[in-house]
């Protein structure tokens, strides 16, 4: 009964419901757009963290990560066989690292040499989508190399140039044999575009006399936020002398920045929050309040406060849900279309090395469902409020102020 | 690379120095270190030396020939074992270049890996630059003086640009070549050390043939040096010195 | 006048819509001056410390040293530094002078960039010296005291008062050493900068590497970034007369912490457009359900003979009453907002775990909020034009009504 009246009343004052679905609708829907872009960034500052050359996890020899001693090394073996059972991990990849020099007719600098099995490190990585020129690593035998585009300049080659790597193997011996480049990169970070080269794990594994052995095992998993969890999982799992790291304890200063920017997104997504609050609140406070005198006829003609708190309730409850359902859909539409297409920065800017990460110039955004529900009820919960207030206070009067009431 | 340097490094080491002239009763001893420093030294020569190399993880042996004009100059390459066979390297004033004969290729190692490289080994790159102006740096005091030996002291000048707080010379009394050298930090800790053995005549002048550099802090490494064969004064070229003269394979 | 009066007069008469109507719209106004306040603040403390710790908002190199950062282009500052010292809107000139260089212990060995600094004017001005004591602050430009990062410290397993030797090439070719003493040691808690970092005194560098008094850095820092407006001129005339020499601006010589900036600000920029748009809409809606409520009243006033005209700006005038008092109430909120927020800010570290150490020099671990008053004022009037914009549709529809209609309507 009362749910009837409650919606008739919404139908009979149409300007009056559309206004305040308009504030509603257009709020809620910019306000998850707001959310999913900010997620947007976070994501793709993660991703410019890990997705270059750490991964999110990282399976090492003790103390491997802090002095990069190629002697503490290890068989993949035993640690494939814990990773394969865990079906967060989203892929893995076994690498193995030599230093030394690389050089090209008269030119040769120093290099960072990391053996991989390409197959695996795409599932990793993302050096595959930073060429420049020629192709990523094709398969585990052949002697190739897809090397940094500084590097890759200093040292003036072109894929098909045949460079030579020499290095102390593990032997003591002098390491030394030919690779042809397949590929050149350029990710934007210094360090990498200027020493980074990646070879095939069993060229790499022969040159260093280290035959099946590596020196970590990179994971990608489902959530990198969740990274420190993941360790801790895996790590009772692990043989005795490896030790798991995450990119924040690889990446410290990648940590900070993903952390200070946790805290000003908390303070601007505050601040949307209560000009988006701000701003409902008043249009269903006002909308509501206006009635007074209606209420005052209702009151007069029999009707209890209680229900009339009840029918305010159902209208602003059906008008909240109503506006959220087209807020929502907009909002999704919009995010989606960010995520989609994005707001292309590349004509202005370059891409940005920031704490061991690179940064594209793109705005993007990201669909999660928390950045739709959490906003969804608090509007909602707003709405609620700002058209209880006035009701309570109408359905307290006497009918005959009520009336009264300009 | 570190093994190519400290072969390098061995070259220059042994080919810095000059010979010993006679003994006076009452040491000089600025001068008596100076002609320590450069007891491998001679206008040309040309040698044949073993390296053993030990750490942890490997132990080798080469064997190489070395040969060399002034301190400008010098070739060395290797000729056992057969796996690395042929290796060599050739320094012309400031420039260096490898060959490797694996991939047929000859390449030029820039100065800051050199430089880099050098610190990896058991020998320093103050051995190679330093070892002309010991006598510069340092002031120097006889501790001890017995039928047995000489133990002579060096303590850096205050503003020398060298990186020990120490040096200790063990030396022979008879033949003058030291028997012992101790290489102590700023805060007197023993961190390197250096002995000699295998004194023999070469040339008229002692020249230990045996030396063997000891990192103390790391008891499981060390390098030994064995000249098999050594002549100063051999007339050698400076066209002897040439790239085409690296990638002879013999 | 007497128009504006009743407008006034009519405002008071629905006391409770009124004020909801201006708490909503100074509300909504102190929220977006503050929010820009405090994000505009950020970037300029993340600009000045980047500046500072980098190559200041302005540079002096020789031509092709920025591309190539070959250490042979350097050049005699000469008088140059003390000149542009003179200029108004400068704080400060830095010389600097960058040697690629090896660092040795009795132990180890570690490649740097040897760089050789003006002491007493870095110490000012370098966010890397913030933290460091005085005791351990270099005293000369030619002693052979040095500063080094933590890591780098530790590296070469070194304590403070030790000393290590530095080589690097000398300008002919040879290489050539000198003895350093640890003096000072700083950890910024940025990896690279603490396994690389080796400050000393810039005329004992430049002696080592013999190139008398050349640098290669002339930074310039402003007092404050505007003044870049009136001195990049006047640098750039003076530089005129030094040939081989170019002056250049910081988004050019660190392109890196521009482009981060202008990214982080495109992102702001967008959310600023959003959060206006939720601004805009929530006081249109206001304003207009304030309006349209009154429909009824409205027929009564042209009932009794108004105009439509007269309505039409007795509702317009109302509106740009609404519009001044916000205005004037929301500028001062967002003043008041803005002053706390500059001066107590907001400690970042109350908001993250405590073990997370902040490097201190690139991110302030307090964000504060600064002045922006153009903006500020701007945006107080977009917030009356508004206003205006929002009544106007109701006050056009207003004079239209049929006064029957209109006081049946409800």
């Amino acid at each position: 009964m009362l749910t009837r009246l409650a919606l008739r009343n919404i139908w009979r004052n149409r300007r009056r419901t559309l206004l305040t679905l308009s504030a509603m609708v257009v709020s809620s829907a910019l306000l998850i757009l707001a959310l999913g872009v900010f997620s947007g960034m976070l994501r793709d500052m993660l991703a410019s963290a890990t997705e270059q050359y750490y991964g999110h996890l990282v399976i090492s020899a003790k103390g491997y990560q802090d002095d990069r001693d190629m002697y503490r090394s290890y068989t993949p073996e035993a640690v494939e066989k814990v990773l394969q059972r865990k079906e967060t991990i989203t892929g893995y990849s076994l690498r193995l690292r030599g230093f030394g020099l690389l050089s090209f007719a008269r030119n040769s600098a120093p290099a960072e040499l990391l053996g991989v099995i390409p197959a695996l490190e795409e599932q990793v990585t993302s050096l595959q989508n930073h060429l420049v020129t020629g192709s990523y690593l094709a398969t585990d035998s052949s002697a190739g190399a897809v090397l940094g585009v500084g590097l890759a300049r200093r040292l003036g080659v072109r894929p098909g140039d045949e460079l030579v790597f020499v290095t102390q193997a593990a032997d003591g011996s002098i390491g030394n044999d030919l690779l042809t480049v397949s590929g050149v990169f350029a990710t934007g970070d210094y360090g990498h575009d200027n020493s980074l080269v990646l070879v095939p794990l069993g060229w790499l594994q022969r040159v260093m006399v280290l035959p099946g052995q590596i020196h970590e095992t990179a994971l990608h998993i489902d959530d990198p936020l969740a990274a420190a969890a993941g360790a801790a999982q895996l790590r009772p799992l692990l043989p005795a002398g490896l030790e798991i790291l995450t990119w924040g304890d690889l990446l410290p200063e990648m940590r900070e920045v993903v952390a200070s920017y946790n805290v000003s997104r908390l303070i601007v997504v505050t601040i949307l929050y209560l000009a988006t609050g701000l701003g409902i609140l008043n249009t269903f406070f006002m909308s509501v309040m206006e009635r007074t005198r209606e209420f005052g006829v209702l009151l007069a003609i029999g009707m209890r406060p209680g229900q009339i708190r009840l029918l305010i309730f159902l209208e602003t409850f059906f008008m909240g849900l109503f506006g959220l359902a087209f807020g929502i859909l907009g909002g999704v539409g919009l995010s989606l279309y960010m995520a989609r297409v994005g707001i292309d920065l590349s004509g202005t800017l370059t891409p940005i090395t920031y704490a061991g990460g690179t940064i594209l110039p793109r705005l993007g955004a990201v669909l999660e469902w928390s950045n739709v529900l959490i906003p969804a009820s608090c509007l909602l919960a707003v709405s609620l409020l700002a058209g209880f207030l006035p009701a309570n206070r109408a359905a307290r009067m006497q009918p005959v102020d009520a009336i009264r009431e300009e | 690379m570190v093994t190519l340097s400290r072969l390098l490094l061995v070259v220059l080491f042994f080919f810095s120095a000059v010979a010993v002239p006679a003994l006076a009763e009452q040491p000089d001893l600025r001068q008596l270190i100076q002609q320590v420093e450069r007891q491998y030294t001679g206008e040309s020569s040309i040698a044949t030396v073993e390296m053993t190399v030990e750490t942890g993880h490997w132990e080798r042996h080469l064997t190489m020939e070395l040969w060399s004009l002034g301190r400008e100059r010098f070739l060395v390459r290797i000729v056992a074992p057969a796996k690395e066979k042929g290796v060599a390297t050739l320094k012309v004033d400031n420039e260096v270049w490898n060959y490797l004969p694996k991939v047929d290729r000859v390449i030029r190692v820039p100065p800051s890996m050199m430089g880099g490289a050098w610190m990896g080994s058991h020998i320093t790159n103050d051995d190679l630059v330093k070892a002309n102006k010991i006598d510069e740096d340092y002031d120097f005091r006889l501790l001890e003086q017995n039928a047995a030996s000489w133990v002579i002291e060096a303590l850096p000048k205050p503003t020398a640009a060298v990186i020990w707080g120490k040096i200790i010379y063990q030396l022979n009394p008879e033949t003058l070549v030291p028997e012992r050298i101790d290489y102590f930090d700023e805060e007197d800790l023993l961190v390197r050390q250096i002995v000699f053995a295998d004194v023999q005549l070469v040339n008229g002048r002692w020249v230990p043939l045996r030396m063997t550099v000891l990192p103390v802090e790391k008891p499981a490494e060390k390098t030994v040096l064995q000249y098999r064969r050594l002549q100063f004064n051999v007339g050698l070229e400076k066209s002897f010195f040439s790239l085409g003269r690296l990638k002879e394979r013999r | 006048m007497e128009l504006l009066a009743l407008a006034w007069k009519n405002l008071w008469r629905n006391r409770r819509r009124t004020l909801i109507t201006l708490a909503a719209l100074s509300l909504s106004l102190m929220l977006i001056e503050a929010a820009h306040n405090l994000s505009f603040g950020v970037y300029r403390t993340m600009i000045d410390s980047g500046v500072r710790a980098g190559s200041g908002h302005l540079t002096i190199y020789r031509q092709g040293y920025l591309a190539a950062r070959d250490e042979k282009l350097s050049f005699d500052p000469d008088s140059l530094a003390d000149t542009i010292t003179g200029f108004d809107g400068v704080a400060a000139v830095l010389p600097r002078l960058y040697l690629p260089a090896l660092a040795q212990s009795s132990r180890e060995s570690r490649g740097v960039l040897l760089t050789g600094i003006d002491p007493r004017v870095e110490r000012r001005i370098n966010p890397f010296l913030k933290k460091l004591p005085d005791a351990q602050m270099l005293t000369s430009l030619n002693g052979r005291e040095a500063i080094l990062g933590s890591r780098l410290l530790k590296e070469l397993q070194l304590k403070p008062g030790n000393k290590f030797v530095v080589t690097l090439q000398h300008r002919s070719g040879d290489l050539v050493s000198e003895m350093f003493r640890v003096h000072g040691v700083v950890e910024t808690g940025i990896k690279n900068v603490d396994s690389t970092l080796l400050l000393v005194g810039r005329e004992r560098a430049a002696a080592l590497a013999g190139i008398g008094h050349e640098i290669h850095e002339l930074a310039i820092i402003l007092n404050n970034p505007d003044a870049e407006a009136t001195v990049y001129p006047r640098l750039q005339a003076l530089i005129s007369q030094f040939p081989g020499l170019e002056a250049v601006s910081w988004e050019r010589a660190m392109p890196n912490l521009f482009n981060a900036i202008r990214l982080d600000y495109a992102s702001q920029k967008f959310i600023f457009v959003i959060m206006l748009l939720i601004v805009t809409i929530g006081v249109v809606n206001t304003l207009l359900m304030s309006v349209m409520e009154r429909f009824h009243e409205f027929g009564i006033i042209l009932a009794v003979g108004a105009s439509a005209m007269r309505l039409r700006t007795l509702v317009l005038f109302e509106a740009l009453l609404l519009g001044v008092i916000s205005m004037l109430f929301g500028s001062i909120l967002g003043s008041l907002a803005t002053w706390y927020l500059q001066d107590v800010g907001i400690d970042m570290r109350s908001f993250i775990d405590q073990s997370l150490e902040f490097g201190g020099v690139v991110f302030d671990p307090v964000l504060r909020a600064q002045w922006d008053l153009t903006w500020m004022f701007q945006v107080a009037v977009y917030l009356l034009f508004l206003t205006l914009g929002a009544a106007l549709y109701p006050a056009i529809k207003a004079g239209r009504i049929n006064p029957v209609d209109a006081m049946r309507h409800h």
